[in-house]
């Protein structure tokens, strides 16, 4: 009896996990199916029927409530039928909410995301391949260097919006007791780690402190990946050089030895423990509030290049995720969201960088008034058109980048091997590029 | 008195039904619908496949991971030390020394106090020019700065005190409980017999507290071994691996890329760990207590 009771409850549970099973197979079928590619520039009328487009932001609530209403008005106005639901999550919770709403069938239809969540998404297949519904002249209107970033085998999963690149911010009153002169501030990298290195010597600061990122191979021209990023490209004798230094550096103590993040990163700047910052216009904000009497001694000039002489963006990208139910009104609003016009715009409320080639012609970006401020948005803007994320085209970008990151520390911080190092996060990211998953 | 037992076991399962409608929701379901998860690849955003054992083949080929399963072991370690500084601290605040009272409710602030928060307070105290480097370098044990959690030979035995830090507090509510069940008049006749106050510990207090010396055991072990808020908050798994403990990598496959049949897969290694080590735990401490009935 007892027996008989036992394999039936055995039966019954091998039953319900088999059940479970295909329904995790077969509960996440895409049966959106790719709608026919339209024109933009038609209302959001389809059979008469109305539609309601669901626009998530990170963290532009309350600040930006104004800019973002009157945008949604004028564009319901001019489009008939679509109603545009404006929600703000955290920076923190947005994937969250994106990964929970997609489980339970309810997309959103524009989304804003950062470049390495967006070329993450992107690459697993989840996002909307743009290309398909933009024109040619619509693709051209942004710097390229921005809008290749998510593109992978020619098709281009996000739109760029308002971006940032970094300038250097230099304490004057350090760098003058150093014997340097701000007026003629550094060029090149090279240049940059000489006055880090004076710096240091007279003073006893360190030069800068920096985090730990895969953004560290670039730079210096090493490429993440190879050509057709099948394989990574970054394990060279020119990354175990750039390592090399970057350890020998932290020794001296020219670089501050730490993976500092970036409210580390404004600790030591603020305190007057680094004489330099490289970091975008944003960090103006937090200095002005922590530590007024630096800010009054701080001036920021355009951020001296790497051997691959470029610089970094590091963007804002909007979306429209796969499961949308309305793809074309969703790249319509995204197109519209992100057009020159709004951009400029934006970047006037935001204190932003537009990422569309015409924005960057208004006065507003030429012009400087002197103030810190000012000179970071002209010293940045400047060099939009050298501009690219560093992360162009990456597939699983948030995976490659923990391992780069995983990589540095292991060198940097805990002293392990450069080039053996350098062998296992190879190994590491060419099993991320192979795996399906 | 069949009937009895039918009625009290009855208002048992009263009782207890909305707890464990809770656990089944948010704990066993979970668990158990790991299991089929662990066998695709499933990440929510995109179609999902059966995969059959990959995920388990790739966990054990998977470098992080088996460094992550190492750290997590290794965290461990803490079980022990918390677990005699709290029978200390129970012994010491059941005493009847006056003021007694105010040490009890101190030492049980960290534990009421959310691990975010005391995650910042302590990220402050060992920060480079924190409170930690400065007593040491005035005191001299240090010659200069240590950056402690930056640094792989100390990041995660800091981590470890901050969890014992925090914890102490609980286990010392609960050893105090089990003091006071046992009957004074064992400790008298052991004075009789001219017992000191080590003998006292020794031979009466730690054998009457095994069931809770087990019991705070086995969640202490399953409580190291899962780590995450303070490993997350203040490390997130580095100084390069230094750190990374198996629930900070599992979170970090899982809710940020979006892997979450290999996630799944991972969840059910440890949990298997887990509950290895708790049997093991179980078997090591089958004796004593006070039989009260």
């Amino acid at each position: 009896m007892t027996t008989n009771r036992k394999g039936f409850t055995v039966s019954l549970l091998l039953v319900v996990m088999m059940s479970m099973l295909l329904a995790a197979c077969g509960g996440n079928d895409n049966t959106a199916g790719r709608p026919s590619p339209g024109s933009t520039g038609e209302t959001g009328m389809e059979a008469g029927k109305p539609v309601t487009l669901e626009f998530w932001t990170i963290a532009l609530q309350p600040t930006f409530n104004d800019y973002f209403n009157e945008l949604i008005a004028k564009y319901e106005s001019s489009h008939p039928g679509v109603k545009v639901e404006w929600k703000d999550y955290p920076y923190d919770a947005i994937s969250q909410r994106l990964l929970t709403s997609t489980a339970s069938g309810k997309s959103p239809d524009v989304v804003n995301l950062n470049t390495e969540f967006a070329s993450q998404l992107g690459s697993k297949g989840a996002l909307l391949n743009l290309n398909e519904y933009l024109t040619d002249e619509e693709a051209k209107s942004y710097f390229e260097g921005i809008y290749n970033s998510t593109v992978f085998d020619g098709k281009a999963y996000a739109l760029p919006w308002y971006t940032g690149t970094e300038v250097l911010f230099m304490n004057t009153k350090l760098v003058k007791e150093a014997g340097l002169d701000p007026a003629n501030p550094p060029q090149t990298r090279e240049e940059l780690v000489e006055w880090a290195r004076q710096v240091h010597e007279k003073t006893g600061v360190a030069g800068y402190a920096q985090q730990l990122v895969s953004k560290l191979f670039p730079i210096d021209g090493i490429p993440i990946l190879n050509e057709d990023k099948t394989a990574a490209a970054f394990n060279t004798p020119e990354a175990e050089a750039m390592i090399a230094q970057m350890r020998d550096l932290m020794a001296e103590g020219v670089v501050l030895k730490e993976d500092a993040e970036f409210s580390k990163q404004i600790q030591y700047f603020s305190g007057e423990q680094v004489a330099f910052q490289l970091s975008g216009p944003t960090f103006i904000n937090f200095i002005k509030k922590s530590a007024p009497d630096v800010y009054k001694n701080t001036i920021a000039v355009t951020l001296p290049t790497g051997k691959a002489n470029l610089r970094l963006s590091n963007s804002m990208d909007l979306v429209v995720p796969q499961k949308s139910k309305n793809p074309e009104q969703a790249v319509e609003f995204a197109a519209f969201i992100t057009n020159a016009e709004n951009q400029t715009a934006f970047s006037k409320v935001a204190n932003t960088l537009p990422s569309s080639k015409a924005s960057i012609e208004d006065p507003f970006f030429t012009q400087s008034d002197g103030s810190l401020e000012a000179e970071a948005k002209v010293a940045s803007s400047q060099s939009l058109d050298k501009a690219t994320d560093y992360m162009v085209g990456v597939p699983n970008a948030g995976d490659i980048n923990s391992a780069l990151a995983r990589g540095l520390q292991e060198i940097l911080m805990n002293g392990a091997d450069i080039k053996e190092t350098l062998n296992a996060v190879e190994k590491e990211v060419n099993q991320i590029l192979n795996q399906d998953s | 008195m069949y009937k009895a037992i039918r009625s009290e076991s009855f208002a048992a399962w009263a009782f207890m039904a909305p707890g464990l409608l809770f656990l089944a929701i948010f704990t066993f379901w979970p668990i158990i619908y790991g299991i089929p998860l662990s066998l695709t690849d499933y990440s929510v955003i995109t179609e999902t496949h059966f995969v059959g054992l990959d995920n388990f083949t790739r966990a054990f080929q998977d470098h992080n991971f088996l460094i992550s399963l190492w750290n997590s072991l290794v965290y461990v370690l803490v079980v022990p030390v918390i677990q005699i500084i709290s029978i200390l601290m129970a012994i010491l605040v059941n005493s009847r020394i006056p003021g007694v009272k105010m040490f009890r409710a101190a030492y049980y602030i960290p534990v009421v106090t959310s691990m975010v928060a005391v995650a910042l307070i302590w990220s402050w105290l060992l920060g480079n020019n924190g409170v930690v480097n400065y007593l040491l370098l005035k005191v001299g044990i240090l010659s200069e700065q240590v950056s402690w959690l930056s640094t792989s030979s100390t990041a995660l035995y800091v981590l470890m005190f901050i969890t014992m830090w925090k914890g102490l507090g609980y286990y010392m509510m609960l050893y105090l409980a089990g003091l006071q069940g046992i009957p004074a008049d064992l400790y008298e006749a052991a004075r009789v017999d001219g017992a000191g106050p080590l003998r006292l510990i020794i031979h009466v207090t730690l054998p009457l507290l095994r069931p809770h010396i087990l019991f705070c055991t086995v969640i202490s072990v399953m409580g190291a071994v899962r780590v995450f808020d303070e490993v997350y908050i203040l490390t997130k798994g580095g100084p390069g691996t230094s750190t990374l403990t198996s629930s900070v990598y599992i979170f970090q496959k899982g809710l940020e890329q979006f892997n979450f049949g290999y996630a799944s897969a991972l969840g059910l290694i440890v949990s298997v760990m887990v509950a290895a080590l708790s049997v093991l735990v179980f078997r090591l401490n089958r004796r004593g207590g006070v039989n009260t009935y």
